[in-house]
Order: structure tokens, then C-alpha cells, then sequence
């Protein structure tokens, strides 16, 4: 295989998405874009409290509205829902509701307004129990016990708390120290807000439940699902073939497959469940909100001896997954303490949104070393460049690591050795800053499958499980079997996402798709180009292993004269069929990662306290890119929901009544075409050995540090460190005019 | 229009016909309508308010479609469920985030926010009536080039107010072209590459 960008056919350019047409005509069916015949449509009624007993549910009323065919709740649909609690038993209808949204009922009806309509005659008897809102109060003694087991969120393996790491000698760092430096940042609860509601259309056939879901993994929802209906996995299909985004809200199967299925059931008829936005905003999940305290010993030249980290994640009603922050792992820390506390509030559920434990502790840590470098007279340039990850968890070697080389080509290209100045230096109202950070993610391989079918004509047809939400998962699975297959792109179809048709994956989470589906794709392709090397020797008198294909061509590798079309070879045999399950993993004392250092420059107008980002830069080690097209509006992407959550987004709880008064758009406040900078991306290209084709991964990385990035540039701007988030231009304006 | 029953609770569609159809007004329109929506949140609109129906004709794609549509039944869910024309997509329904954005009349409209009895006599432009049968309309190339879609829910209504915006002014600036797309979120972020996609296709086409 090609060990060097120069060697690959298509790896490495600019491709456009194979589905893009389909994208851009409306042509492309994402899952509430299907009706099926004779299908209702079904909302969902939510707590109005946020804790109590439910006494009784009244629907005698709803059930005579004409239209109305069935309606649901935990007195009669008490579905486990068991990835939506890892910690205590969830159901689909909850009895107590445990936080406003928490749902009630469902109704099924023959058009939406009418199940609309009927949400509305549903009479609900609650039995108040004392609440509690905040992660700290909650863990107090005489908080109100959402759990029975208490508010700190124990559950079993990774879900067990508190979430504690550690190496070194944290003690013996702190002595070693010539400086020790403590402080407290904060973090909101922010919204995935993917612009496509949740939906789901369940139908039965003689005992066989079909969900066309809009789902980031088919293969995990069908687990799901059957498990927590008792169904063999044969009797359960789930299909995806667009998906309009998720960012780690849509992962395995949610409440609303669940409630669609029962509705079609007691229905006899299909049923397509929508969510409206509001519904969407508060009755999944967001980010995990965090206090994280941090203590910090450093040399006097700023390197770092000891890091100890205290934090409370508030994760909502239910846990469904970690709470945990690792904003640390971009540095080298000789000695390490963490205890992350994730905690239940009768709050709306936080739970995995792009980088799930990143962006709040990059905020945090990178925040606070930018404010070391300051208090030791340094340059946060030097700072970071100093104390970057060299070794993973402070003893593995990284499969690769380009972090240095993102450092000093980032600052290179946003000029900081120039720009950089001491903190609120500028005069005027309005200042100039310049700020960096560093980020990543972690690359690791895993379990994948996939199915590659020659056709006598030549063609390919690729099978894979996975959903394609926005990321290009598709178009790189179709890339990654052109180039191991020897086969143009434009020969090359793809099917995906479909569980009755497609192999198993492992769902497009976790930046997971390339790196455990990736080398399946590529074993699939080994395994039928072996295949057609064998029929093409015998047709070529000569041996297998002198034979080539490559742009669909067969031919004798020193005499390449010698060749014949693919589909002659192939022609023979009627079809060739590839298959290939793998499971990859690193030697033990490897570790991988992807790095990314960014930086931004910020002009913040201290009259206003509005900070318009004049440049961004943003370098990633990713290993090799695959697609450059795809991954660099990733990047982009990635950067633009950091400066969201940096400025503007937070889900509001209002303290009295429990309820979230921001669950839109509007009030959320997520960025628009005016917020959004122009992203200058910087790959360091490189060949991981591990990756796919050197691939590392790229679709959670970018976000991470852009949330950090901006908050120290506009420390530089003002010479005030933001400790919680978001900075908007309200808290700038107080910090900045006393 | 004014069908609402008197003393009826104010609904969020009761409010759109009370204020009226044809406005773009993004700004005035959506600040009032999320308003409405906060004060109502889950307590019940009036129950069957707008249940009659209308027999409209739709001039969408240049095709006259005529149907009867409920008084209560917006542009936007006409289009997608009684039409078939699902590129227009729904992604809040209370005239926010753009998903929806159809050109009425030669202007970009949130489709969720216009009701269709409205539509009457209107010339309507939708995602399936850029191309020129096989061809594509410059600016949807432009957006395949430019990598305009990720995830792609966005995308029609990308498209429509890049569609707009050139139709007034086929030769914008990126500030122009940022303000013009600006009613339309798009949440993976791909800003930089819809602007591109839209300023490509306005030096194609010169």
C-alpha cells in the first residue's frame, strides 16, 4: 500500500461528495421526507414539572377527537429505554418525570395538528416532589433524590463515579513547583441544535418492526431496540440513508423510535413521529455543563510539574453518557489528579455533543495556562509550545504526533511572534488581541465490516453500515475502496445505512466511521481484488501474484502491455463478492491522537463589549487526509459551533419554574452567516501507521479548542480573563468598563 | 383571513394570519412570532381553529397545482406532504432557521411562516425547480464544487436565498452575500463554503 500522499490515486484530493447532487437538487430523502401509505403522524406530550409522581393521566377526552388513533404512557407502554439511562432504569413515559420535558404521552392521529390538537385534552394529575437544579446543591446531604441511589451518578465500568484518573505524584509535582496556581471556570449546558428534528416512522409487517430512523448509527439502534423489546435482531430493521446532522445527539435509538413503534402497534398502522423544535431542544440532549477547579504547579520557565483537577458535570435527570472532561490530554503532565463528579439535577439531559468532554476543559485548562503564561511574564506561545503532549497519559507513545508542527505553522501563518502584545495593550475603544489554544481528539480503531460486490461490468458496489451525517462518511467510504480496489470513483455505488442490506458499524460517533469501517473497507477490497488477480492469471497464464489492477484496468505488472478490461475478468465469473470484519487495535503501549493548535485575532469594541474575529487559523495533525474537500469544511464547521458556544449559546433554566425559556434557535442563540469568520485550515500532513492510508480521524477535533482559542485572544484584547462561559457582550462590557 | 373565533387563545397560526401575508420581514415577523411562541409554550393552541378548507392554486415550478388545503396548513407542509416536494425542508417551524426558504414572487420566504391559502395567484420557487431538466442551475453546481452541503438539511434553503440574492444582484459582494444567506443557519457551520458556493456562481454566470 502507498505510504506517501504521492503514491495515492484519489486519496488526498479535493472530492466532491458522491451524494452531493442528490444534496443539492432536494432529491436527497432524509427520513421525514418518506410517507408511507396510510401512515398517522405523532407528538409528544411533556412534564410541565419538573419533579413529581404522576397521580393520573385522563385522555378519555383526546381519544374522542376525530383523527386521534392511539395514544400512549406509562400506564400503558412502559418500554425500557436502556440507552437513555445507564445509571437507573429510563423508560420511554417516566413515572416520576423527573425534569420539564420529561415525556408523558404520545398521540398518533391522522394528521399533525390533530395530534396536536389532542395533546392539548390530555389531563395530567402531578403529585409535586421537591426539585433541585443545581449540580453543586445537588449533591449536597438533604437534596431531593432523583435517583435512588442519590444524585452523584454511579453506574457500573466507564459509567462509574466519581471518574477518577491519575499518575505521578500529584504531592511530589506541587514540591517540585516554583509557582502553584488555583482557579474555578465554568461552562454552560449548550444544544447539538442540528438543524433536522428528530423523527422516526416505525411500521410492523407480520411481527417484524421496521424504524426508518435519523439516526448516526443503524447497527446500534437495531441492538437497541430489539433488546428493549424483546425481538430477535432478524425481526428488526432500521434504515438511514440521509441524516440531517446530530453532532452526537441522534447516536443508537431514542425515545422517539421506541414511542413510533408502539404508536404503529397499537395502531396497526405506520406512524411518523416528529419532534418539534422546542421538543428537540429540551427532550434530548446537550453538552454537560461544568465547574472544574483547577490546581496547577509550574516552573518558573512555566513548565508544568503537577495538574489536580476537581469538577462537577451536571448531566440532567438521566445519564446516558460519561460526564467526563479531558481538556488536559493535549499537555505534558508529568504528575496528574482528576476527579470529575457527574451529577443528576431535574434539569434536561446533557449528554454527547461533538468532542463530548472537550470543548468545556479545553475552555478551562487552556484558559487558565494562557493566564499562568501571563503571571510568569511569559509568552503563551512558548508556554504552549513548552508543555504540549509528548506522551499520552504521561508514559504512552502516541502512533503519531504533529502538535509541535501544528504550533509553530499555525503561529507562523496568523503571524504571533509580530502580532503578539501584552495583554490590553491597545489604545482605544477598541483593542486587538491575539489568542491560541491547543486541541484534538482521540483516534483509536476498532470493530467494522463491509461488503464489496465486482460487477461483470466492471463496477463496484460497496456495502457499509454507516449514516452519513454531514461528515462525508459516505463519499470517504466510496474513497477509501477506490483507492484499494484499483477502481475510478465515478465506477463506484454505495450503500449505506440500511441493517437489512449493510454489514455492521459501529455508527458514525465518536469520529469513529474512518477508523473502524475504514479498515474493513479496504480488507473487503484486498479480499475480491485477490479474487479477480486469480481469475485474470489463469485468463494471463501467469501467477496471481504478478498481476495489477489499477483504474479498472488488469494487467502484468512488468509487462503491462499484457492487460484486459475488469469486466472480462469478471465476466467469467458472473459477480465477485468481498467481504471483510475488522478489529483492529494499537500494540499496548501505544496511545493515538489528533492534534490541532488554533488561533484567532479578535478586535473587541470595549463600548459595546461586541468581538468580531478578524482571523482564524486553525492547524490540524489528522495523518493523512483522505478527502481535503470534506475535511476542511469540517474544520471550518468544528470552529463556528465553538464560537457559539464561546459567545452566545446556553440552554436557560429558569430558576422558579424549572422550565427552559431558550429552547429555539432564536434564543439559543447559535451562529449565524454574520458571526461566522472566514477559517484559514492548515493540515500537517502525515502518515499515520495505523491509520487508514495514514488517515487519523477529523470530525470532533475542530471544535475543541475554539472555544479556549477565542476566550485568550480576547484576553490579549483586554487584559480580563472570561471564566464563564458564554462571553457575551454584556459580561465583556462590565468586565472591561470598571 | 380573520377566521379566529373571538376570545380564542392567541395562536401561533391564529397570529400569522392576523398579521397578515407577503412579508419577507424575517426580523419583524420571527421576533413576533417567537414572542407568541415563549408566552404559549406548552399550553394548548385553541382546538380546531383554522379546520376549514380552501381550494387554493399553486403556482410552484411553473406548474398550477390545485388543493384543498386547511386554513391552518402553511406553505411549507403543503408543499412537502400534499405536493410531494420534499427538498424543502422543515427544520423549526416558527420561521428561524431558513431550512424552509422558497422564493415567492422573486423574494426569499420562510415557507413555514407564509400560510398556503395565501399563495393564491403567487409565483413560487422551489429547490426542484432551479435545474434546467439535466442541467443544473449554476449555483447548484456551485455549491457540489464548493462543498456547500454537509449534512445537507440546510442546503435547499442555502440555495434559495443564494438564488435570491443573485437574482436581485447577480454581481454581490461577500458582505452582501453574508447578509443575503444570514436568515438561513446552518449548523454544522459550513459558512465559509455557501458563501463561496454563491460568489462562484455569480462569476460564472457573468
Amino acid at each position: 500500500m502507498a505510504e506517501s500522499s504521492k503514491e495515492f490515486s484519489i486519496v488526498g484530493k479535493k472530492t466532491p461528495r458522491i451524494d452531493a447532487y442528490e444534496r443539492v437538487t432536494g432529491q436527497a430523502q432524509y427520513t421525514g421526507d418518506l410517507q408511507l401509505p396510510g401512515m398517522l403522524y405523532a407528538r409528544v406530550l411533556r412534564s410541565s414539572v419538573p419533579h413529581a409522581k404522576i397521580a393520573s393521566i385522563d385522555t378519555s377526552k383526546a381519544e374522542k377527537l376525530p383523527g386521534v388513533k392511539a395514544i400512549i404512557h406509562h400506564g400503558n407502554a412502559q418500554v425500557p429505554w436502556s440507552s437513555g439511562g445507564l445509571t437507573h432504569r429510563r423508560y420511554i413515559f417516566n413515572n416520576p418525570v423527573r425534569y420539564v420535558g420529561d415525556p408523558v404521552a404520545a398521540v398518533a392521529a391522522t394528521d399533525r395538528h390533530i395530534a396536536e390538537d389532542a395533546l392539548k385534552l390530555i389531563e395530567i394529575n402531578y403529585e409535586k416532589i421537591p426539585h433541585v437544579l443545581d449540580a453543586n446543591e445537588a449533591l449536597k446531604p438533604d437534596a431531593p433524590k432523583i435517583t435512588p441511589n442519590g444524585n452523584l451518578s454511579v453506574g457500573k465500568g466507564p459509567f462509574s463515579a466519581p471518574i477518577e484518573e491519575s499518575w505521578g505524584d500529584v504531592e511530589q509535582g506541587f514540591k517540585e513547583a516554583d509557582k502553584i496556581f488555583e482557579d474555578t471556570f465554568i461552562t454552560k449546558h449548550v444544544n447539538n441544535a442540528q438543524m433536522e428534528r428528530r423523527v422516526s416512522i416505525a411500521r410492523w409487517d407480520a411481527g417484524k418492526l421496521t424504524v426508518y430512523a435519523s439516526t448516526q448509527g443503524v447497527s446500534n439502534a437495531r441492538t437497541d431496540i430489539a433488546k428493549d423489546f424483546g425481538l430477535p435482531l432478524s425481526k428488526v430493521r432500521v434504515i438511514c440513508k440521509y441524516m440531517g446532522g446530530g453532532f452526537g445527539n441522534k447516536n443508537q435509538a431514542q425515545d422517539y423510535d421506541y414511542m413510533a413503534a408502539m404508536l404503529a402497534k397499537a395502531a396497526d398502522q405506520p406512524v411518523k413521529l416528529e419532534f418539534t423544535r422546542e421538543d428537540d431542544f429540551i427532550g434530548m440532549h446537550g453538552r454537560w455543563s461544568s465547574e472544574q477547579h483547577y490546581k496547577v504547579g509550574v516552573k518558573n520557565d512555566g513548565t508544568i510539574t503537577a495538574v489536580m483537577l476537581d469538577a462537577v458535570t451536571n448531566m440532567g435527570a438521566y445519564r446516558k453518557q460519561s460526564g467526563n472532561l479531558s481538556g488536559t490530554d493535549f499537555y505534558n503532565i508529568p504528575n496528574f489528579k482528576k476527579v470529575v463528579k457527574p451529577v443528576h439535577t431535574n434539569t434536561v439531559v446533557a449528554a454527547n455533543y461533538r468532542a463530548p468532554a472537550y470543548p468545556q476543559s479545553v475552555f478551562g485548562f487552556a484558559s487558565f495556562l494562557d493566564q499562568i503564561a501571563f503571571e510568569l511574564g511569559l509568552n503563551p506561545l512558548d508556554m504552549f509550545l513548552r508543555n504540549r503532549a509528548q506522551k499520552s497519559k504521561g508514559k504512552l507513545a502516541y502512533t503519531s504526533n504533529y502538535l509541535e508542527q501544528c504550533i509553530v505553522e499555525g503561529a507562523k501563518r496568523i503571524g504571533w511572534r509580530e502580532k503578539w502584545h501584552k495583554p490590553g495593550a491597545t489604545a482605544g475603544p477598541k483593542k486587538h488581541g491575539i489568542g491560541m489554544a491547543l486541541g484534538g481528539y482521540p483516534f483509536r480503531p476498532g470493530l467494522g465490516a463491509a461488503t464489496i460486490r465486482i460487477n461483470s461490468d466492471g463496477t463496484a458496489h460497496v456495502l457499509v453500515g454507516v449514516t452519513d451525517i454531514g461528515t462525508g462518511a459516505k463519499s470517504t467510504m466510496a474513497i477509501i475502496a477506490s483507492e484499494a480496489l484499483g477502481i475510478p470513483l465515478n465506477q463506484i455505488q454505495l450503500t449505506n445505512g440500511d441493517t437489512d442490506v449493510t454489514p455492521y458499524s459501529v455508527g458514525e460517533s465518536g469520529s469513529r466511521t474512518t477508523a473502524f469501517t475504514g479498515p474493513a473497507v479496504v480488507a473487503a477490497a484486498e479480499d475480491v481484488r485477490k479474487q479477480i488477480f486469480n481469475l485474470a492469471a489463469s485468463q494471463l497464464k501467469t501467477k496471481a501474484e504478478e498481476i495489477e489492477l489499477r483504474n479498472g484496468e488488469v494487467f502484468v505488472k512488468n509487462d503491462p502491455a499484457q492487460k484486459r478490461a475488469l469486466s472480462q475478468v469478471v465476466a467469467q465469473a458472473g459477480e465477485l463478492i468481498g467481504r471483510a470484519t475488522t478489529n483492529p487495535n494499537f500494540p499496548k503501549e501505544m496511545d493515538g491522537k489528533c492534534f490541532s493548535a488554533h488561533f484567532a485575532e479578535v478586535e473587541v469594541d470595549t463600548w459595546t463589549g461586541h468581538v468580531q474575529i478578524t482571523r482564524y487559523v486553525a492547524a490540524h495533525d489528522s495523518g493523512t487526509i483522505l478527502n481535503r474537500l470534506t475535511a476542511e469544511s469540517q474544520i471550518k464547521g468544528g470552529v463556528v459551533q465553538g464560537i457559539g458556544m464561546a459567545f452566545s449559546e446556553e440552554l436557560i433554566i429558569d430558576k422558579v419554574t424549572a422550565t427552559p425559556i431558550n429552547p429555539n434557535y432564536r434564543d439559543a442563540k447559535v451562529p449565524t452567516h454574520l458571526e461566522a469568520p472566514e477559517v484559514e485550515v492548515i493540515f500537517i500532513e502525515n502518515y499515520d501507521p495505523y491509520g487508514v492510508f495514514g488517515g487519523k480521524v477529523v470530525g470532533e477535533p475542530p471544535i475543541t479548542a475554539a472555544v479556549a482559542t477565542i476566550a485568550n485572544a480576547i484576553f490579549n484584547a483586554t487584559g480580563k480573563r472570561f471564566k464563564e462561559l458564554p462571553m457575551t457582550p454584556d459580561k465583556i462590557v462590565r468586565a472591561v468598563q470598571v | 383571513m380573520g377566521e379566529e373565533k373571538k376570545g380564542a387563545r392567541f395562536s401561533r397560526r391564529s397570529f400569522l394570519k392576523s398579521i397578515g401575508g407577503g412579508a419577507l420581514g424575517t426580523a419583524v415577523v420571527s421576533t413576533g412570532l417567537i414572542k407568541t411562541d415563549d408566552a404559549a409554550a406548552y399550553v394548548s393552541e385553541t382546538v380546531g381553529v383554522g379546520r376549514g378548507k380552501t381550494a387554493v392554486a399553486l403556482k410552484v415550478n411553473g406548474k398550477t397545482y390545485r388543493v384543498q388545503v386547511e386554513h391552518r396548513q402553511t406553505l411549507a407542509e403543503v408543499l412537502r406532504d400534499e405536493l410531494g416536494l420534499t427538498g424543502t425542508k422543515i427544520g423549526c417551524d416558527r420561521g428561524e432557521c431558513g431550512a424552509c426558504t422558497v422564493i415567492i414572487d422573486g423574494r426569499n420566504m420562510y415557507s413555514c411562516s407564509q400560510l398556503a391559502v395565501w399563495m393564491q395567484g403567487k409565483d413560487i420557487l422551489t429547490i426542484e425547480g432551479l435545474a434546467k431538466g439535466d442541467k443544473l442551475d449554476p449555483l447548484q453546481e456551485a455549491f457540489i464544487e464548493h462543498d456547500g452541503p454537509q449534512c445537507g438539511f440546510c442546503t435547499s434553503g442555502q440555495i434559495m436565498s443564494g438564488k435570491a440574492v443573485l437574482m436581485k444582484n447577480p454581481k454581490p459582494t461577500e458582505a452582501q452575500v453574508r447578509r443575503g444567506l444570514s436568515g438561513n443557519l446552518c449548523r454544522c457551520g459550513n459558512y465559509n463554503r455557501e458563501v463561496a458556493a454563491v460568489l462562484a456562481a455569480a462569476s460564472k454566470t457573468s
